[in-house]
């Protein structure tokens, strides 16, 4: 009846081999890195330019100040909070099928979170006085918060993939014998003498749980203080007090989306159709439409609120994004990046892997475009005209270098999750065997 | 008062020729601000100055002489921060008088070493809502007194001093333009590139109160002249108007003075009279700014 | 043709118009003829020069532009330049009483300068003429008395009580006006002439705030015809007022220094106490590590 689990027919040496065989460094591995790096490389270039000639190189003005760098920022920060639903909510809640894909959200969480706190120097006017934060830091502003949260949800992120990966680590040191030295050493250093001993077993569960108890409220707190960046100004459109929440329940959306394409790639690329299901993939539509359904409540509060009273900057703002300048973006993200999607996975057909893997690309790309939606049009609104500037600043355009760096982190997201997922298995093979042993006994 | 005291001599030099020796005081325009930063004990505080022939030397602050002193980094830095003590500045702006001179933006542009799109003080072309007139608005940084752009900072960079000024440290600012983003009279800028002639600036000791040189990366915005009012002297903006459009003055004084007639009104009246209000007072920032509505022109 | 004649003659006949009306601001505006003649008291010195040049800076470059450079503001009626010859083609009272008296878009200065700092601009602009010889009134045989005042404030009525005496005798009928000097310029308190006691009276308004024991400065300026005197006071006479700094307490926006008290409580134990947990189980690894023998 639970098909996620119906592995009885595998022996454990065939689970270790299949989990373990993506750990190497193929040829293809080498190609891709190698597309991924001259990418790279390209995109940094831009990044050099904008350290030469200043943020000038890129679209952004007096009036809209912050940019899709920003909303980069927001949409990486949402992505990353989903390795706390999956991993910790629902694995607490003990749902037994979310245990071989908690891994896959563990790794988009970490590579995301590392990723947003890079993402927020390249914004910076002056990254050469990063250090400022830190020596003049001020405990009221929103960004000190930030950056505390942020780090802190990279480190839990990293221990809460690394302490239930020890029996894995483990046995990849025991098993494999033919990758590099170093790669060997790491193993060992890295397995801390895991001997499979039951006290360990228990150190280690213990450990877990703290962490999954301690991840909830720094999660939340990292999406809720994004979301006070905009929230805590006294700009209409962000001036609202269910900013919070609102992110909160957004950033599950994209999180889910972005799972569900990396478990697509995974399950065909390292050829683990026994492990990862066609019902995982159904049980993740399920949950995606969960969490769409609470993000359309919370976008039509945000809309229908202010809309009503039209006071008059609010009025402003919402006009433009129903009927104005901002309303082709505003309908294509709503109805085809959230609404459509959400309702064609209603249908079973739909949350099979290839259809619902296409309907999370669409989500994900939905999901990058509505972070722009919420940091520009507010800005392109100010209380005050916008004039005797040049022609340009009533609007807003990202040039090449500012979309190029934005990909650059992109790459480097795809690059972190490559190289995780060729150094350690991306299914918890203890937990495999360990809920077949269980479903054989009963 | 060395010059007033030669200025009085020759003055009475000449009444005592045409035999009078009246006692005509024209006191010339004192140093009025002086007495809170320039004091003749020993601070304790020491420098290092370049002297006239080029050698480095340490001495205290307080021996400097005030021609040094705007070299040091250091002592501008702290002067900067403290701003003036019993003061409380504010401006008042009569809209029935603004006609679009522009002479208030040109000074400010070019006292700040700015380029031309950016602005610390915009004359806004505004529409009336009940008229369906338009009327000009010189909009400035309004130095709020709950002042949102000052919460968001991350790194103390903007600060509110004691006199109400709010000022910017381009040594510190790392900018992150969450104070661009928080304004809500979007009365900062950013410079998004090299700043005009910034080779030419290159060996000018950064003043916060002028906040020139403009630095690459960092935000800019209005500063009321805080170098100005420091030696007594209205604002560059207040005292280009060729119409009479600003007062600027010191609250706790309940006094302010036009920029073009030098007339010294009671602050109170003023803004009493002429159905004074403040920019979006719903926000709660308390601004320092306050606007007389525009009137059919009186002549 | 006959009618491009007549073309020709209403371009020529607007240029002219164009070319009067740029100097009439000077030309159509007479001073009264009284006015007109009066002189300055004061011979034009490098001092009157040097404060003129001050005040007008302050008060007349944003019309006038810099006295030779011809960059007045393009007005109607122009403004013109001081240093041009419609200008200095004036007499000195007929600039005297411009300046004092204003008209249209010229500021009346009347209550921003005393009568000897209007002179002092006038001795500026002459300063750009060269050939400008200064008239001097005929002093022959006037006596000028030599004042003296004191200054006391009744607080019974909110009066300031300026007595003007010369040689120890009261002085009447002597034009007083008192000041309070504020930051960036002097508020006329009040006009008044002395009685017959050398004494006059000006109203002080009781609620203007004066420093913590309600003192302020003040000015007093006596005039009659050619004696002038002038005394300057820091006398209690306005309402004592405490004066708050601006940033006085914590606030959101205070310096990090001076943040809430809660804030920074709820911030620091938040911080430090996910991260004392972090790294308690950081270092329980070690004991993952121990554990790896069987009890």
């Amino acid at each position: 009846m639970n098909e996620t689990i119906a592995k009885g027919h595998l022996s454990e040496e065939q689970i270790d081999k299949d989990l373990l065989k993506n750990v190497n460094w193929g040829g293809k591995f080498k190609l891709w890195m190698g597309f991924l790096t001259v990418s790279l490389i390209i995109c940094l270039y831009y990044y050099y330019q904008q350290l030469q000639n200043g943020l000038g190189v890129t679209g952004l003005h007096d009036y809209v100040s912050w940019g899709i760098y920003i909303s980069n920022f927001v949409f990486f920060v949402a992505t990353s909070l989903i390795g706390m639903l999956v991993s910790s909510v629902l694995g607490m809640m003990k749902v037994e099928w979310v245990r071989p894909v908690a891994r896959i959200a563990e790794l988009v969480a970490l590579a995301f979170a590392m990723v947003a706190g890079l993402i927020i120097i390249t914004d910076m006017g002056r990254p050469d006085r990063l250090l400022n934060v830190f020596i003049h830091g001020r405990v009221q502003s929103p960004i000190v918060w930030d950056i505390a949260v942020v780090v802190t949800y990279v480190v839990i992120s990293g221990l809460l993939l690394y302490i239930p990966m020890l029996p894995d680590i483990a046995l990849c040191r025991d098993k494999l014998n033919n990758v590099p030295k170093w790669q060997q050493k790491m193993y060992r250093s890295l397995s801390l003498g895991w001997n499979n001993t039951a006290k360990q077993f228990r150190l280690m569960n213990r450990y877990t749980r703290m962490l999954l108890i301690l991840i909830i409220p720094i999660a939340l707190s990292i999406h809720t203080v994004t979301s006070w960046l905009f929230a805590m100004t006294l700009r209409s459109g962000w001036d609202s007090p269910i900013f919070g929440p609102y992110f909160v329940s957004g950033a599950f959306v994209a999180g889910c989306a972005a799972v569900i394409i990396a478990m697509f790639f995974f399950r065909n690329n390292y050829k683990l159709k026994e492990y990862i299901t066609a019902d995982h993939f159904d049980r993740m539509g399920k949950l995606l439409v969960l969490v769409a359904l609470v993000y359309v409540y919370f976008n039509i509060n945000e809309i229908i609120v202010p809309g009503y009273k039209a006071n008059t900057a609010d009025a402003k703002h919402v006009h433009e994004m129903l009927y104005g300048h901002d309303s082709v973006m505003f309908w294509l993200v709503q109805l085809g990046g959230l609404v459509i999607p959400f309702l064609l996975i209603l249908f079973k057909p739909m949350r099979k892997p290839l259809p619902l893997t296409i309907i999370a690309v669409v989500i994900l790309a939905g999901a990058w475009f509505k972070r722009v939606l919420i940091v520009v049009p507010t800005q392109l609104a100010p209380y005050y005209p916008i004039q005797n500037v040049p022609e340009g600043w009533t609007g807003y355009s990202p040039t090449t270098p500012e979309v190029a760096i934005t990909v650059a982190s992109f790459i480097l997201v795809v690059m972190i999750i490559t190289v995780l997922a060729k150094l350690f298995p991306v299914v918890p093979i203890w937990e495999v065997k360990e809920d077949m042993n269980h479903k054989n006994n009963k | 008062m060395n010059m007033a005291n030669k200025n009085d001599k020759s003055r009475r030099r000449f009444l005592q020729k045409l035999g009078i020796a009246g006692a005509s005081t024209v006191a010339g325009s004192a140093l009025l601000l002086q007495g809170c930063s320039d004091s003749n004990k020993a601070s304790g505080n020491k420098v290092k100055v370049l002297t006239a022939d080029n050698k480095l030397v340490e001495v205290d602050v307080a021996h400097l002489k005030p021609g040094d002193k705007i070299q040091d980094l250091k002592y501008l830095q702290k002067r900067g921060r403290e701003g003036i003590p019993g003061k409380k500045f504010v401006m008042v702006v009569d809209l029935a008088k603004c006609k679009n001179a522009r002479k208030c933006m040109k000074a400010c542009q070019s006292a700040h070493q700015l380029k031309p799109e950016m602005h610390h003080l915009n004359v806004l072309e505004m529409e009336d809502p009940v008229k369906k007139t338009s009327y000009w608005m010189p909009k400035t940084c309004q130095h709020c007194d709950n002042p949102p752009c000052v919460s968001v900072c991350p790194v103390d960079a903007t600060f509110k001093r004691q006199d109400g000024i709010v000022l910017i440290d381009n040594e510190r600012c790392i900018g992150c333009r969450f104070c661009v983003a928080a304004c809500p009279y979007s009365a900062r800028t950013f410079n998004w590139t090299e700043p005009k002639n910034s080779d030419k600036m290159a060996d000018v000791t950064y003043d916060m109160e002028l906040n020139v040189p403009q630095k690459k990366g960092t935000v800019t915005k209005c500063a009321f002249s805080a170098d100005q009012l420091r030696h007594g002297k209205l604002p560059y903006c207040v005292s280009a108007c060729p119409n009479g459009v600003y007062y600027f003055g010191d609250q706790n004084e309940d006094l302010v003075t036009n920029g073009t007639t030098k007339k010294t009104v009671r602050l109170s009246h003023l803004l009493e009279e002429n159905a004074a209000y403040t920019l979006m007072p719903e926000l709660g920032t308390q601004p320092s700014v306050y606007y007389l509505p525009p009137r059919e022109s009186e002549g | 043709m006959k009618n491009n004649k007549g073309y020709h003659i209403i371009i020529l006949f607007c240029l002219c118009f164009l070319a009067v009306a740029n100097v009439n601001a000077q030309s159509d505006w007479q001073a009264p003829a009284e006015e007109n003649e009066k002189l300055s008291p004061f011979l034009f010195d490098d001092d009157m020069v040097l404060e003129g040049r001050i005040a007008y800076e302050n008060s007349c470059t944003s019309c006038h532009g810099t006295p030779g450079q011809d960059d007045f503001t393009p007005m109607s009626p122009p403004p013109g330049d001081p240093a041009a010859e419609q200008f200095q083609a004036q007499s000195d009272g007929s600039m005297f009483y411009k300046i004092k008296m204003g008209r249209g878009t010229m500021p009346k200065f009347e209550d921003a300068f005393a009568d000897d700092e209007l002179w002092n601009i006038v001795a500026y602009i002459r300063s750009f003429n060269e050939d400008y010889k200064q008239e001097l009134p005929n002093m022959e045989g006037v006596v000028i008395p030599e004042y003296a005042m004191s200054l006391s404030f009744d607080e019974n009525v909110d009066k300031l009580v300026v007595k003007v005496f010369a040689e120890e005798l009261p002085q009447p009928e002597v034009s007083v006006s008192a000041y309070v000097m504020g930051t960036f310029g002097k508020h006329l308190l009040g006009k008044a002439q002395t009685n017959e006691l050398g004494i006059a009276y000006v109203d002080v308004d009781p609620t203007l705030p004066g420093d913590e024991e309600g003192k302020v400065n003040v000015m007093v300026k006596a005039t009659k015809e050619f004696a002038r005197a002038k005394v300057e006071k820091h006398m209690v006479m306005a309402k004592p007022t405490e004066r708050h700094s601006a940033i006085e307490g914590r606030h959101i926006w205070s310096t990090d220094r001076m943040a809430p008290i809660w804030l920074k409580i709820t911030f620091f134990v938040s911080v430090f106490g996910v991260w004392f947990a972090l790294l308690f189980i950081v270092f329980g690894l070690r004991n993952i590590k121990k554990a790896r023998e069987e009890a």
